[in-house]
């Protein structure tokens, strides 16, 4: 149901205004109107009543509040993300302390965050080198210093041209060569020529010539020779991941002592910040300022109190009545039964309702599970989503949306279980042929095609009629006589052509075919004058979207055959553990399907079909003011 | 032959309005996930609009069963 909603004006005298706003937004129940026009009427005098503005005070209070706030964002963003424990210390009286205190860390921070950063940009350059003389480590291990061998370093940019350097080397050498190479992380390939000492300096030369630049190193290591380097990057990797482990260690302990004062700080911050920038839809006359807005009406009694009992009788709630021109200002709150409270998660899919519209999730939370329920019609399955519905409700159960699909999804099962018992079906033919569920059988749906049929299409015409006959109130409702009439027309001659096909199938007396035919022909002229030169389209559209109710029969069927093959399958193998791995499969992937379909078809039956009848969409959602 | 006639009227039913429908959410499927990319939160209508579509194979499917059956 949509709550009724209460139109108030808060008047009181400025100075109170920040402490009426930090009340409203403790009750949570006031969203601020921004549009002042339903509140304000023509013969008063608007020239007096302007927006609120900051003064100078609270201007100057307002920067010093972001400039706090934004130096704390700052030491926040260098912190590790340590959970931090409550703090219950009142920042007003801290604010001094604070503000000193902040930029001195501030400093310490970014300095540790500054030096962070370099020691873990030089790990990752000394990883990358590490890989390449990591490499030639075995080959240097095997090397006397007086071996007359001498190493050269070289970078190729385009692996393509490791055959021309390949090439040019044996040149150089007659073949007395080896190259070592390992791709680095930008693609780049990182050579180590291993040569003879009198030829190094030849080759080096010849290299620089053929623009195939040498491997440098750091300034710190690059005099070193190759087994130097080795040992000097392993050391100094071990003495940068020492020094990176005492500063993570300084950060979390900085963060464990202050972290918890600073957010209390921030929150309290964005709490003070929250308020001024309410107030730019405020209006204030010198004396005194207007706070308009929509509260539920059963919140009214506990905001007047609290108001009342806070500011004794300074600022005063006025509940105003609420206009016919202001029904599309009108916030909608949906406030429903605990039983169909998980079903306005289908509610919010599509816009909210309009004020003096109709709440769709009581129908769509009798409506689906049914639906849902004759689309599946298996109570194997259906046991199956209940055990699924119930662990997911359990584990999830404090994530709302979660939370509210294992609930939609329970209630579906138990339909789809008493479905299944009526139709007969466990897990497929399986269960009646296994545990003698055919006494209990109703309809077999594989057989019984014809009458599914007809079942789903009578299930279509009550649903369609039972969203004009909503319509037809809900137009009442807004008083808009004509949309009133078209409805009704629709409903009468839905009514009239249904008696028809049925006296013509010879269900109702025949006699009933030519009084119905003249009121038919009586009703065409309203549906014309009522709807349109558009309405038999339209009627037309309504007749179509009763057919369409012929899904329920149709995907059930699909469901209970793919069941069927699945039972099938798995007895064809002739092997008992073959035969059970594959029913288990199939069934598995019916099950999916069997969840996705009719969840999928019966939505849509709601949203296509169903809520273009009665629902007007477009509504505001209420979003009071609330602490975080 | 009347059979082999109702048989192959019914399997158009299906099989012409089943070619349509496809047709028709492959349009909208493609620009579903165009719009899906830009919005991520119109995820459930978009999945809403694939299935407007298969109205027309329900509708060719009941026809089916009325060539076959009444």
């Amino acid at each position: 149901m949509i709550a009724r909603m209460a139109k108030i004006e808060i008047i009181g005298p400025n100075e109170l205004l920040m402490a009426v706003l930090a009340l409203l937004r403790e009750l949570g129940v006031f969203q601020i109107e921004q549009d002042i026009t339903c509140f304000i009427g023509e013969g008063e005098e608007e020239e007096k009543v302007r927006s609120a503005l900051l003064d100078e005070k609270a201007l100057a209070e307002r920067i010093f509040y972001e400039d706090l706030r934004g130096r704390i964002d700052e030491l926040f963003s260098c912190l590790p993300k340590a959970e931090i424990r409550a703090s219950y210390l009142d920042p007003s009286n801290l604010l001094d302390s604070i503000i000193a205190t902040v930029q001195r860390h501030g400093v310490t921070c970014r300095e540790w965050c500054r030096k962070k950063e370099s020691l873990q940009k030089e790990l990752v350059d000394l990883s990358g080198y590490a890989v390449i003389l990591g490499a030639v480590e075995p080959i240097l291990c095997t090397l006397s210093p007086k071996s007359g061998i001498d190493f050269i370093g070289v970078t190729i940019r385009d692996p393509a041209a490791l055959e021309e350097v390949m090439r040019l080397l044996t040149s150089l050498t007659e073949g007395k060569f080896e190259i070592l190479t390992v791709k680095a992380a930008d693609g780049t390939l990182i050579g180590l020529i291993t040569l003879e000492k009198e030829l190094a300096e030849k080759v080096r030369k010849t290299l620089d010539e053929q623009r195939v630049p040498e491997l440098t190193f750091p300034a710190a290591f690059a005099p070193l020779p190759f087994p130097e380097k080795i040992r000097y990057l392993r050391t100094r990797m071990n003495e940068v991941t020492a020094e990176l482990d005492a500063i993570d260690g300084e950060l979390t302990r900085f963060a464990q002592r202050w972290g918890a004062i600073y957010a209390r700080v921030r929150s309290w911050l964005d709490e003070r910040l929250a308020l001024y920038k309410n107030m730019a839809y405020l209006h204030q006359t010198g004396m005194c300022f207007f706070i308009h807005g929509w509260t539920p009406e059963a919140e009214v009694t506990r905001l007047d109190e609290a108001v009342t009992v806070k500011f004794r009788g300074e600022v005063v709630v006025e509940k105003k009545q609420v206009l016919e021109q202001d029904l599309d200002l009108v916030p909608v709150a949906l406030r429903n039964p605990p039983y169909f409270r998980p079903f306005e998660l289908f509610a919010r899919l599509l816009p909210l309702p309009r004020y003096a519209s109709l709440d769709p999730t009581p129908f769509i939370a009798i409506c689906f599970p049914l639906f849902f329920g004759m689309i599946l019609g298996d109570a194997g399955y259906g046991v199956i989503l209940l055990g699924l519905a119930l662990v997911l409700g359990r584990v999830f159960r404090k994530r709302d949306t979660v939370r509210d699909m294992a609930k939609i999804l329970l209630i579906s099962s138990c339909y789809t279980i008493l479905f299944g018992i009526f139709y007969g079906e466990f897990f497929g033919d399986a269960g009646a042929r296994l545990l003698g569920l055919e006494e209990a059988l109703i309809v077999e749906r594989r057989e019984a095609i014809v009458p599914m049929l007809f079942f789903a299409l009578s299930v279509g015409l009550a649903h369609i009629l039972l969203g004009l006959v909503l319509g037809f109130v809900t137009a009442l409702k807004r008083k808009t006589g004509r949309e009133a009439l078209y409805k009704l027309a629709t409903i009468v001659v839905i009514l009239c052509l249904l008696a028809l096909f049925l006296s013509y199938q010879e269900i109702f007396p025949r006699l009933l075919a030519k009084p119905l035919t003249l009121a038919l022909l009586f009703l065409i002229p309203v549906l014309f004058y009522a709807g349109g030169v558009l309405a038999p389209l339209e009627l037309l559209k309504t007749i179509g979207n009763i057919v369409s109710y012929a899904r329920i029969m149709a995907i059930g069927l699909a469901s209970v055959l793919l069941a069927r093959v699945a039972n099938r399958f798995a007895g064809m193998t002739g092997n008992l553990a073959v035969g059970m791995l594959l029913a288990v499969l199939f069934h598995a992937i019916n099950i999916a399907l069997g969840v996705f379909s009719p969840t999928i078809h019966a939505l849509r039956l709601h949203y296509v079909e169903f809520y273009s009848k009665f629902m007007t969409p477009g509504g505001r959602k209420f979003e009071p003011m609330h602490k975080d | 032959m009347e059979k082999v006639y109702m048989a192959l009227a019914a399997a158009l039913a299906v099989g012409l309005s089943a070619v349509a429908t496809a047709w028709a959410q492959s349009k909208i499927g493609a620009a579903g996930a165009g719009t899906l990319a830009e919005k991520p939160e119109l995820s459930a209508t978009i999945i809403i609009l694939v299935a407007i579509p298969e109205t027309m194979v329900i509708l060719g499917f009941v026809v089916a069963i009325t060539i076959l059956t009444l």
